[in-house]
């Protein structure tokens, strides 16, 4: 016996306390004293209950047949120190091992041990929990981590990895072991070791806080050198190590690629777009000019010879003529519907009466023709491109003008001011009206719902308006019923606000 | 001594224009507004230039009185050709004016900045296009005084 064991009171199991018994029945873990020999000199009912022994069956046992390994062991005095310093090291600390039953099956037990002076020598008592139910679950949560479709690696402060799952190693490519206690920075290079430490104010949980369910993507880096985007999610568990931190680490080389073959595909059909409105300007610029060749030679043959030639040679020369410079509009209105497209937007502060009123001097011909009407109230100043401005009002007065029913064109242009401090126009008239069923219609390339006889134009018009309230910040809307007269809306940034 | 456009002396236009289209309807709507020009036609740049200066077989014309410039010419540029008309001592009094279908700001600014005397752009309709010659003829061939002293050297370059 050692002498710096402290002294205790010896036990005399012959004349035991029923009330020290009473407590040691209820204990709610299997409770085992065993001598310096290894047998059991007493037990408890859980005792009983856990290892499926009679008392009696148990009493002078030898303590293996229950816990067949490293509980003897422990008893055992090795050469340079008690069997009572050895349990001192073990006392309060839980020691993990495997009970048997008398069927012999086996389960995990927990056991704390601590020395007893009596009598009969030093003996030691063991309570023993049955920690099945923990394992199970440890299991489980093991299993899941190891399930885990990321790569999972928990770090502690000071950022060396303490556990990681399959996913980590395959990811990785390092084995478990080559990972475990190595510095995180030699699989994250960059950026996660700092979002570790804490600076001077605040504290690694509080840094982390922020970042909480946050993706953060940054590189990470295989045993073979070779680096790959990833994307993790970090999440403090305070333990008592310390804070250790779970990173949940995705391999996001695939969505990276995915992402730039969009981007890919996006630069990409923006070019054909822009090469579109290139060739269209092109196209329409370069038609243009043996376009006018025709136009203007035609011109000049019936000029010329108009009454000279016979009937036919005028009628189809006639045809000639009309069919040129009806080319030479649709070319206009497509040149000018691509310049809308291709043009660098600047939005001075412009004067939108202003810019009506140029609109209505370049329609001053139809005007004084139809005996049109065209009233307006005081205009505001507005953010716009003075020149697209004076055509948007161009067209949509125009056509006011051009769709008109027997009466006189009345054409009424209102400004009113709307929210994002922005003006809302409305050109309204009381020409034929349009059936609803056409709205969308209207504003489409080339659309036109009525026959040439009728009115003429190339189904531009309205395509350039919609063009212009676009690259103004806004839409063009229309309202109208069949012989009511039609109003056209659109909103231009007031001068005041951001374009 | 005897002032072009009047007394039946010529008034002699240089043409700088590579479409024959165009070179035709000029000269029609010339014809039609003005009897007394004599209008001269070359196709390039360095065809201009040669006449001018009276090189390669172009000895014997006259100096023009006023120039018709296109800018997109092929060999030397319209531009280029501006250049050297208005850098030129004896060139540069000759009114040049740019007659062409582009309507770009760009090539607006640049003619200026090279001294051209007035920037046009050809109309697209015929009408308008006899309108612009009309005008053409009224202010620059009726109204503008154009200087006299090259021409008392018998059209020869001193």
């Amino acid at each position: 016996m050692s002498s710096n064991v402290p002294a205790r009171t010896p036990i005399q199991f012959s004349g035991y306390d029923e009330r020290c018994r009473a407590l040691l029945e209820a204990a709610p873990d299997a409770m085992v004293v065993v001598n310096e020999s290894g047998k059991i000199v007493l037990l408890n009912l859980q005792a009983e209950k856990q290892f499926g022994y009679l008392r009696d069956e148990l009493l002078g046992q030898a303590i293996k047949n229950i816990i067949p390994e490293g509980f003897a062991e422990r008893l055992v005095a090795d050469g340079t120190r008690s069997a009572a310093e050895a349990l001192e090291q073990q006392i309060g600390t839980g020691i993990e091992l495997v009970g048997r039953c008398k069927d012999g099956s086996e389960f995990p037990i927990e056991i704390m041990l601590s020395p007893l002076d009596s009598a009969e020598g030093v003996l030691v008592t063991a309570a023993i929990r049955n920690i099945s139910k923990r394992k199970h679950a440890e299991s489980m949560y093991r299993g899941l981590l190891e399930a885990a479709p990321d790569a999972m690696v928990v770090v502690n402060a000071a950022g060396k990895i303490v556990l990681l799952n399959l996913q980590a190693e395959k990811q990785f490519g390092y084995l478990r072991d080559e990972l475990l206690g190595q510095a995180v920075k030699s699989i994250i290079p960059e950026g996660f070791a700092e979002r570790l430490v804490a600076d001077g104010n605040r504290t690694a949980a509080e840094a982390l806080a922020q970042q909480i369910g946050m993706g953060i993507e940054l590189v990470g880096r295989r045993k073979n050198g070779s680096e790959f985007p990833i994307e993790i999610m970090l999440s403090p568990i305070v333990t008592a190590e310390g804070v250790l931190v779970t990173a949940a680490i995705r391999n996001i080389s695939v969505r990276k690629a995915t992402e730039s073959k969009l981007a890919e595909t996006v630069q990409g059909l923006k070019r054909s777009n822009q090469e579109l409105e290139q060739f269209a300007y092109v196209a329409s610029h370069d038609l243009q000019e043996p376009l006018r060749m025709v136009a203007s030679y035609t011109q000049l043959l019936g000029r010329r010879y108009q009454g000279r030639l016979d009937a036919d040679a005028d009628e189809f020369i006639g045809f000639a003529v009309d069919g040129a410079k009806r080319m030479q509009s649709l070319i206009q209105d497509l040149l000018m519907f691509s310049r809308i497209g291709t043009q660098k937007m600047v939005l001075r502060e412009t004067s939108s009466e202003s810019a009506l009123q140029q609109a209505l001097t370049n329609l001053r011909v139809s005007i004084a023709e139809s005996n049109a009407l065209v009233i307006h109230e005081p205009l505001p100043d507005v953010l716009a491109n003075g020149p697209q401005l004076v055509q948007l009002f161009q067209n949509l007065v125009g056509n006011s003008i051009k769709y008109r029913t027997a009466k006189a064109p009345r054409v009424e242009v209102k400004a009113s001011q709307v929210a994002g401090g922005r003006w809302l126009f409305a050109i309204s008239d009381n020409g034929i009206g349009i059936e609803k069923v056409h709205f969308d219609r209207i504003f489409g390339m080339f659309q036109r719902l009525h026959g040439r006889e009728e009115f003429s134009g190339t189904g531009i018009g309205l395509a350039i308006c919609q063009k212009i309230a676009e690259r103004h910040g806004s839409g063009i809307t229309v309202e109208s019923e069949l012989g009511q007269g039609s109003t056209f809306s659109f909103t231009l940034a007031g001068t005041g606000s951001e374009p | 001594m005897k002032f072009p456009g009047k007394d039946g002396v010529a008034i002699e236009l240089l043409l700088v224009e590579d479409s024959p289209g165009d070179v035709r309807l000029t000269r029609e709507a010339f014809q039609e507004a003005n009897k007394n020009i004599q209008l001269h036609v070359v196709s390039d740049g360095t065809e201009a230039i040669a006449f001018l200066r009276h090189e390669n077989g172009y000895a014997h014309v006259p100096r023009p009185d006023f120039i018709l410039l296109d800018l997109n010419l092929p060999k030397m540029d319209g531009r280029e050709v501006l250049r050297i008309i208005k850098t030129d001592e004896h060139l540069k009094t000759i009114p040049t004016i740019i007659l062409t279908t582009s309507v770009a700001e760009a090539d607006i600014v640049k003619s200026y900045e090279l001294q051209a005397n007035c920037f046009l752009s050809k109309p697209i309709q015929l009408d308008e296009f006899d309108v612009l010659v009309r005008s053409i003829n009224d202010f620059w061939l009726k109204r503008v005084k154009l200087p006299q002293q090259a021409k008392n050297l018998d059209g020869k370059i001193p």
